[in-house]
């Protein structure tokens, strides 16, 4: 027993610090050999409970090695490096903001990731939230695709899987009667919305399934926002009375801050269906449905659940729903499964940018401690053991990576208040939730900590093997050469620099390709000097079709006719704002189409003003355009796009036939459509990225609607000189119009490719940022190397080298080195790339201009970033050289 | 100074009560030897215990070796009758002592 008691304290002692190793073995060895020599004296064997004993002389020498570190790194090694760096301020600079860049910037983008997929939803057990779609039996698992009210009714009272079920609709409402008319987004819900999410009213109630029933009184919920901006957070609101598109609607709650579901809704109205809705309205698909999952209820069920019903409602209504089928999906999935891929490839990016910086780092940090020889050597002599060399070197990274990590959150804060704030109009949702919360900040620290291990550790290690140290010591007596491992050393970290960095520019290229081509695209209108607004008509008080039309005709002439405008139009559906309204044909040439002909000819419909063509720089191609002859109770026209007319009729000329939609509009019930008078130019409605969809558009004068866009072209060029004279002009004709969406058409087509623009802005500021960090690094070194080979050059050059051969010498070096790294990075990109695919519009992701232009724009900046040194080298002056050190 | 824990007071009371060595300490406390020498290293350098070597001859004569001893320093004492008042004053009244005093 005794033996092993001892084998074990053998075992256990190198843990034990050296200093006092010995004193820690004899105290346990005493202690065993007395109780060996008590329980011998007894005439009994040593007692069992000795091994157990033995074992916690482990606990005991790790204990002690624990100790002695946390006092010695804790205290002297932080000491200590932070006075070895503030001996080097600007090292120490560049190193911290270098990791300052590096942790900022992925935090930061960190951060946004973490607010749109990550964190869950604000809203009370998000797990259960779900989106239900309708679709085809062809891709049955689609997200999204807009319900029907019948569908919905039925999907609601049919279903097992879920505790409630809701529709919702986006749209904005005009409120006036308190101060200037505002148009104000609007949540259009049915009871069970706020039982769905999960909410309750912070002050008086939510809307229930009791305020659904058509001819209930009407009701609004106001958002907190709202309430305060409004309302002055005034708690006697509830049981008030505000106006509503002319419409009275009492107040009965206000919802807690920061909840704006659906889109940016500021206030909660009901979504009624009247018998006849229900009854008539199964082909109108134009519903949200959310749900939440009864408890214990799986995804998957309630997936089978919502099939089983869209199969039998396809039995029951075989004319709408005969190709029908329905979906269920995460909530959150739904909200930003569009935008997953590229937030993930941001966040790869800005991760390559932090290699970069550890790797830069790395090599600064290598540098540094191999010019600290001496001073290593010192220490060895007196005593010092690579571990603790290691350590203090450690430690110096510690508080280097410490020190980055304070000034990247302060970057970080900045980026993600930034982030926070941007344009909603850029389209990825939950966005503006970014912040640096407890998470955000532990990934920083996390990183910090990672960065600091990564640069630390392996130049530490290798600084102080102690051969090395003493070799070091001799070099600097005398030396000719560097080290050649320690120059691999660093030459790795180079190649795997320039690797990453090309990496990056790689992707920035192919971006910046893709989107100088849809910036190239012809979107088929000119908006140079157009201003746009909308105006939405009370529903209360424009209920004739005429009073509408007479309204928006007054508008359009009166703003035509000041001084500053060229012409003046209307349109419902401004290009570009992602509006879309599509409805099956229903009759060509006077013959009825069949259903699938119906669904096959879906033209998107605009309703305009006779010079909404002209002010918009639409070409008309064929026939004439719309004239103020067009009027109500004359002959029903219509105009086709290019698309559309191509569409409807494939083997001849549209104008002059006739054609119907499957939808009554407007004026006399009629069906929609007309006489088809004229062809226009297509128009990129939904970006320049998405097909032209074949479109229709009926004069205004015949079909009013109560929500238009004015839109105005300004003589003088600049389209918001046109605000404030139209602002004017509508309060003038109608003070409870409010004026929405205020933008000139130029601002419009920005926000169409604010999405695209921005991520090539954060892609392509990370490849710089790399490129420079790569220039920096090669630099570095070689700047490090030639002032090594000082004598070398020296002995060389006196020996009768050209200066162009030494030139020459280190050009080739840094070429060597830059070129393995390109081409690592050219072949790193091609697999990376993928990932950019769907992203990129008319590029390839291997597109060879773009692999061509940075490879060789890397290697240039490389070759210049070594010109310096190697200019420095071939002017040595072989004396100095030889004198050197 | 941070009131002791009951492991640390268990440990000084057993060195108190004239077990002086380690392995009697543990025996004393029926603490494991993991928890007892940790706690003794810590009281040595906060300065509540303190160590040393017994005389090699007394120790030979018995037929041993010589064994490390540890003693209460007069802080030692002191901080070990305020954390004992403070842990018996846990105690509901009536009950017997913890330990012996």
């Amino acid at each position: 027993m005794l033996r092993w008691c001892d084998f074990v304290l053998r075992a256990a002692s190198p843990l034990v610090p050296y200093d006092i190793r010995r004193d820690w073995l004899r105290e346990w060895r005493a202690e065993f050999a007395c109780a060996a020599t008590r329980a011998a004296r007894l005439n009994q064997p040593m007692p069992m409970a000795s091994l157990p004993r033995a074992l916690g002389a482990i606990v005991h020498a790790a204990w002690l090695r624990w100790d002695q570190w946390r006092v010695e790194m804790i205290v002297q090694d932080i000491k200590h490096a932070i006075r070895s760096l503030r001996r080097k301020p600007s090292f120490t600079a560049v190193v911290v903001l270098t990791l300052a860049i590096g942790i900022g910037g992925t935090t930061a983008i960190f951060g946004a990731v973490n607010a749109v997929l990550l964190r869950p939803l604000p809203y009370p057990e998000p797990d259960q939230l779900v989106r239900v779609y309708k679709t085809t039996l062809e891709d049955a698992d689609r997200v999204g695709g807009s319900v029907s009210p019948p569908d919905f009714t039925d999907w609601r009272r049919d279903n097992g899987s879920f505790g409630e079920m809701a529709a919702a609709n986006s749209g904005s409402l005009a409120l006036t009667g308190l101060g200037a008319a505002e148009q104000i987004p609007a949540g259009l819900v049915t009871g069970g919305f706020f039982d769905v999410m999960g909410i309750r009213a912070e002050l008086g109630r939510a809307m229930t399934t009791a305020d659904d029933p058509m001819g209930s009184r009407d009701v609004v919920v106001l958002s907190h926002e709202l309430w305060e901006r409004r309302f002055g957070s005034n708690g006697g609101m509830i049981g008030q009375q505000i106006v509503l598109d002319g419409v009275r609607y009492e107040v009965i709650g206000v919802m807690p801050r920061g909840f704006q579901y659906p889109l940016r809704s500021e206030m909660w109205v009901p979504l009624r269906f009247s018998a006849r809705d229900l009854e008539t309205q199964r082909g109108a698909h134009y519903l949200d449905v959310i749900g939440r999952l009864k408890r214990g209820v799986s995804i998957e069920r309630a997936r089978e659940d919502m099939r089983a019903i869209g199969a039998r409602l396809a039995r029951d209504f075989p004319r709408t729903n005969r190709e029908s089928s329905a979906s269920v999906h995460p909530l959150r999935e739904s909200m930003v499964g569009s935008v997953r891929q590229s937030m993930f490839v941001l966040l790869g990016a800005v991760g390559l940018v932090l290699a970069i910086v550890c790797v830069n780092v790395a090599s600064l940090v290598l540098v540094r401690a191999i010019g600290r020889g001496r001073e290593l050597a010192v220490r060895v002599a007196i005593g010092a053991g690579r571990t603790s060399l290691v350590r203090s070197l450690l430690a110096e990274s510690v508080m280097l990576a410490a020190a980055g990590a304070v000034v990247g959150l302060v970057f970080a804060y900045w980026a993600t208040t930034a982030i926070a704030s941007m344009d909603p109009s850029i389209g990825v949702p939950l966005l503006n939730q970014t912040r640096l919360d407890v998470t955000v900040i532990g990934f920083a620290i996390a990183v910090a900590m990672i960065a600091s291990i990564v640069f630390g550790t392996m130049p530490a290690w290798q600084a102080t093997s102690i051969g090395d140290v003493v070799l070091r010591v001799r070099e600097e007596g005398g030396s000719t050469t560097g080290d050649p491992k320690r120059q691999r050393m660093r030459s790795v970290l180079i190649v795997a620099e320039t690797t990453l960095a090309v990496v990056l520019l790689v992707g920035a290229g192919l971006l910046a390709r893709s989107f100088d081509r849809l910036l190239s695209v012809d979107l088929g209108f000119s908006g140079d000097a157009v201003q746009t607004f909308g105006v939405s008509l009370p529903t209360a008080k424009y209920s004739a079709p005429l009073q509408r039309q007479a309204f928006i005709d007054t508008l359009v002439t009166r703003a035509a006719q000041h001084p500053n405008v060229e012409s003046a139009g209307a349109v419902f559906g401004l290009p570009l704002t992602n509006f879309r309204y599509g409805i099956s044909t229903s009759t060509r040439g006077g013959i009825t189409l069949s259903d699938d002909d119906q669904d096959r000819l879906t033209l998107q419909v605009r309703l305009v003003t006779p010079d909404y063509f002209k002010t918009m720089g639409i070409p008309i191609v064929k026939g004439r355009g719309f004239t103020s002859t067009d009027r109500f109770g004359g002959q029903l026209v219509a105009m086709l796009n290019e698309t559309g007319a191509a569409r409807v009729w494939p083997d001849q000329d549209s104008l002059g036939h006739h054609l119907e939609l499957g939808t009554r509009l407007g004026l006399g019930g009629a069906r929609a459509g007309g006489m088809v008078v004229g062809v226009a130019g297509d128009v990129r409605d939904h970006g320049p990225a998405a097909r032209v969809a074949p479109t229709i558009y009926l004069p205004y004068a015949q079909w009013p609607d109560d929500s238009m866009t004015i839109v105005a072209k300004a003589r003088n060029g600049d389209p918001l000189s046109l605000v404030q004279p139209m602002r004017a002009l509508l309060q003038e004709l109608d003070g409870d119009v409010p004026m929405s969406s205020v933008r000139s058409m130029q601002q419009v087509s920005s926000i169409a490719v604010a999405q695209p623009r921005l991520y090539l802005v954060l892609i392509a500021s990370f490849a710089t940022t790399a490129m420079l960090l790569s220039a920096i690094g090669l630099y570095g070194v070689l700047a490090y190397a030639v002032g090594q080979r000082t004598r070398e050059i020296g002995i060389r050059l006196a020996l009768g080298a050209k200066r162009g051969e030494v030139l020459r010498m280190v050009m080739t070096q840094a070429g060597r080195l830059a070129i393995t790294g390109v081409a690592l990075g050219l072949g790193a990109a091609v697999l990376a790339s993928r990932a950019l695919r769907s992203q990129l519009f008319e590029i390839a992701p291997t597109d060879v201009l773009t692999y061509a232009v940075v490879g060789i724009g890397l290697l240039i900046v490389a070759l210049a970033a070594s010109w310096i040194p190697a200019r420095r080298a071939s002017r040595i002056d072989p004396l100095a050289a030889l004198r050197h050190d | 100074m941070r009131r002791l824990s009951i492991t640390a007071v268990c440990v000084l009371q057993a060195i108190a009560n004239g077990f002086q060595y380690g392995f009697d300490i543990i025996d004393q406390t029926q603490l494991p030897s993991g928890t007892v020498y940790p706690a003794l290293g810590r009281l040595e350098r906060d300065g509540l215990v303190r160590s040393a070597w017994e005389n090699e001859a007394d120790a030979h004569a018995d037929g041993r070796p010589a064994r490390r001893y540890y003693k209460l320093t007069a802080p030692g004492v002191k901080a070990l009758g305020e954390a004992a008042a403070f842990y018996r004053s846990m105690l509901p009244a009536g009950k017997p002592r913890a330990a012996r005093g």
